[in-house]
Order: C-alpha cells, then structure tokens, then sequence
C-alpha cells in the first residue's frame, strides 16, 4: 500500500528548476495559513503552544 | 474563512502595502526563483561546512513531497557556525522566536534555537536549529560535514538519518518515513519502512534476523494481523518515547522562557536577543536536561 499520492511522489522527474518553482509557488499560497500553523513544528519545543498572541503577526497587521 | 483556505486577494494586497524589508534592498535574495530555505543552506556553508539541511526541507531535497514551510538545520557544534549562522540570520532581520540560544553551551544538551524573519517577498521564514537531534548518533552528525558530504556547500541529511529524525510524536511524519524507505536497498528497507505489505513482502526475500518485532513476526511466518499489530505497537513505542523526551525539555525551560518573554527577547535585534538570552540561559536554563 503506497502511503503517500501518486500526485505527491511524481517529482521525481521534474528537473530543479521546476521543483524549485513548485515549491515556491506552494510556498506563496501557504503563507494564507501562517497563523494557523503550530507555533513549533521542529526541536525540543514541538507540541508548545505560544504564551502569548504573536506580536510580529500583530505588527504586520497593523501596516495594513 | 476556514482552516487551511487561502486568500490569494487578502495576501496580495497584504503583501502590497507592506514595506520593503531590508533583506531584499541589500539584494541578499537571488533574483530567479529558488527555494528559499536551499538558498539559506548554501549561504550558510558559502565559508565552510556548518549547517545540514534536515527534515521537512530534506524531504523535498529527496524529492518525496512538496511540504514544510520551515526550514531546519543540524548545526555543527562549534562557536564558529554559531556565530556564522547569526549572522546570516542577523543580515535578513532575523529575529528570535521564544526559545535556546544558539550557543554550544545548550545545543550540546539536546536544546532548540528558532529563527524567525520576512524574506524579500514578505513570506514568513522560520528556521529551526539543532546540534544533538535525538535518535542520530555523534558519528553520523560528524559526517555531514566531511568534505565528501558538502559538495557544492550543500551539507544534507542522508535518508537513514532523515528516517531518525522523523521518528517524532506526530502520527503523520511515519508516512514519510516509509517513502523515504523505499528508496534504500532492500536490506536497510525492510529495518526502517512503516508499510505492512513492504514487511512482508521483504521478509520473504531479503528478511534477516531484525530487532524489529513486526519483522520477526513475519520472518516467523505470523499471521498479517499479528504483523500489523507488532508493526502498530513498534509505531506508538516511538511516539511515547518522543512525547516524553520533549515533556522534559519543556518542563525545564518554563522559567527561561517566561523570562524569555518578559524581557521580549523576539521584538529586539538579533545581536541584543542572543546576548540577553544567554544571560538569562545561564540563570534559568539548564544545560542538560537529559544526561547521556
């Protein structure tokens, strides 16, 4: 049973100049769920939730 | 607007009125289109080995999925890449997020340091960095940054190291595991793969004696189901034990990280973050919360 779509392992064939604009574009519209996403997804502090409401995001926000 | 939907409009107009952020009028971005977090590796190793690209990124590396939109690194252990790490970091307006200082004295315990800045797109960069992941032993870290692994200044995980550092609490990481599987030989396959069928497909032609109790199952000739169940258990076992490691670190960096956060420690420059955060450090973090 194949874990994963085939939509998700057929990058084997694009050259680096493509994966690296696909990435990129799945790197632009990800951006519309940066407040959603885990405040920690790496190291020692994955799972921790952030304390307080991110003042960066707020800050962005404001410049709007 | 629900989870996960996207709003091309809001976000372009977001990123519309936005000022320019100094990285991209000191042109540190190159101007085609890369991965960012690629770009970031090879910057870092421009003067030397210092930095391996691993996990989410590393799976995109190895061309398995298009996913994170972190970046994370094993640093070397040394004050050097330290120090060559925050400056790059420190070019881009990086800032600390709530966490270790990127200092040996930490690292070497087991500890994490985040990064967080805009690039010149005003996408959210977040870099995470590790010196001691859990699960990789010394000797594999040493050999990233051998001359033989960073050609092109572009040290990175190799797949069995990838496997380690994937063996997280997060159900989902396995999947990947077992992709990343495949493409080792048989023989290391049938000792990392998180796919039932692939065990016992593999017992049957390459299958050895194996520490895995799923694989023993089917070396024995036991039913699927009781190969499913070992394979089950052998998946929750490492679960827990990550669950638990991370319970201590966080557990033990409370009292740093709510001073970390009074101080506000994530609004100041890179430089003046990183000097409080290890006077605060030295007071409040233990340096290794595991022995051994």
């Amino acid at each position: 049973m194949a874990m994963l779509s085939d939509d998700d392992l057929n990058l084997r064939d694009l050259t680096d100049d493509e994966i690296d604009r696909a990435w990129d574009l799945w790197f632009d519209l990800a951006q519309a769920t940066n407040e959603w996403d885990p405040a920690y997804s790496h190291g020692v502090f994955s799972g921790l939730e952030e304390q307080a409401p991110d003042k960066r995001v707020s800050r962005l926000k404001s410049e709007v | 607007m629900l989870r996960g939907q996207i709003r091309p409009q809001a976000v372009a107009s977001q990123r519309a009125t936005r000022r320019e952020c100094d990285a991209s009028r000191r042109g540190l971005y190159s101007k085609g289109v890369t991965n960012v977090y690629f770009e970031l590796t090879r910057e870092f190793n421009r003067l030397g080995p210092v930095a391996a690209l691993s996990s989410g990124q590393a799976v995109v590396y190895y061309r398995l999925a298009i996913m994170s939109k972190d970046g994370d690194w094993i640093v070397r252990e040394t004050p050097e890449a330290c120090r060559r790490v925050l400056s790059v970091l420190s070019e881009r307006g990086a800032q600390y997020r709530p966490a270790a200082p990127l200092d040996v004295r930490w690292l070497r315990g087991g500890w994490s340091s985040h990064f967080e800045h805009l690039d010149e797109r005003q996408r959210r960069i977040r870099c995470d960095f590790v010196s001691r992941p859990p699960r990789v032993s010394s000797e594999a870290i040493a050999a990233l940054f051998h001359d033989s692994a960073t050609q092109h200044n572009f040290p990175v995980v190799d797949r069995e190291t990838l496997i380690r550092l994937k063996q997280t609490g997060r159900a989902k990481d396995y999947a990947v595991i077992g992709e990343l599987a495949r493409q080792l030989p048989p023989e290391q396959e049938i000792e990392w793969t998180t796919d039932v069928d692939r065990i016992l497909d593999l017992a049957g032609t390459v299958g050895a004696a194996s520490p895995r109790p799923s694989v023993s199952a089917a070396l024995s000739g036991a039913t699927r189901a009781s190969v499913v169940a070992a394979l089950a258990q052998e998946l929750d076992e490492l679960q827990q034990a990550d669950r638990k490691r991370l319970d201590v670190y966080q557990r033990a960096a409370e009292p740093y990280l709510a001073e970390f956060r009074r101080m506000g420690l994530d609004q100041l420059p890179l430089e003046r973050a990183h000097e409080k955060a290890r006077r605060i450090a030295e007071a409040r973090l233990p340096e290794r919360p595991i022995e051994g």
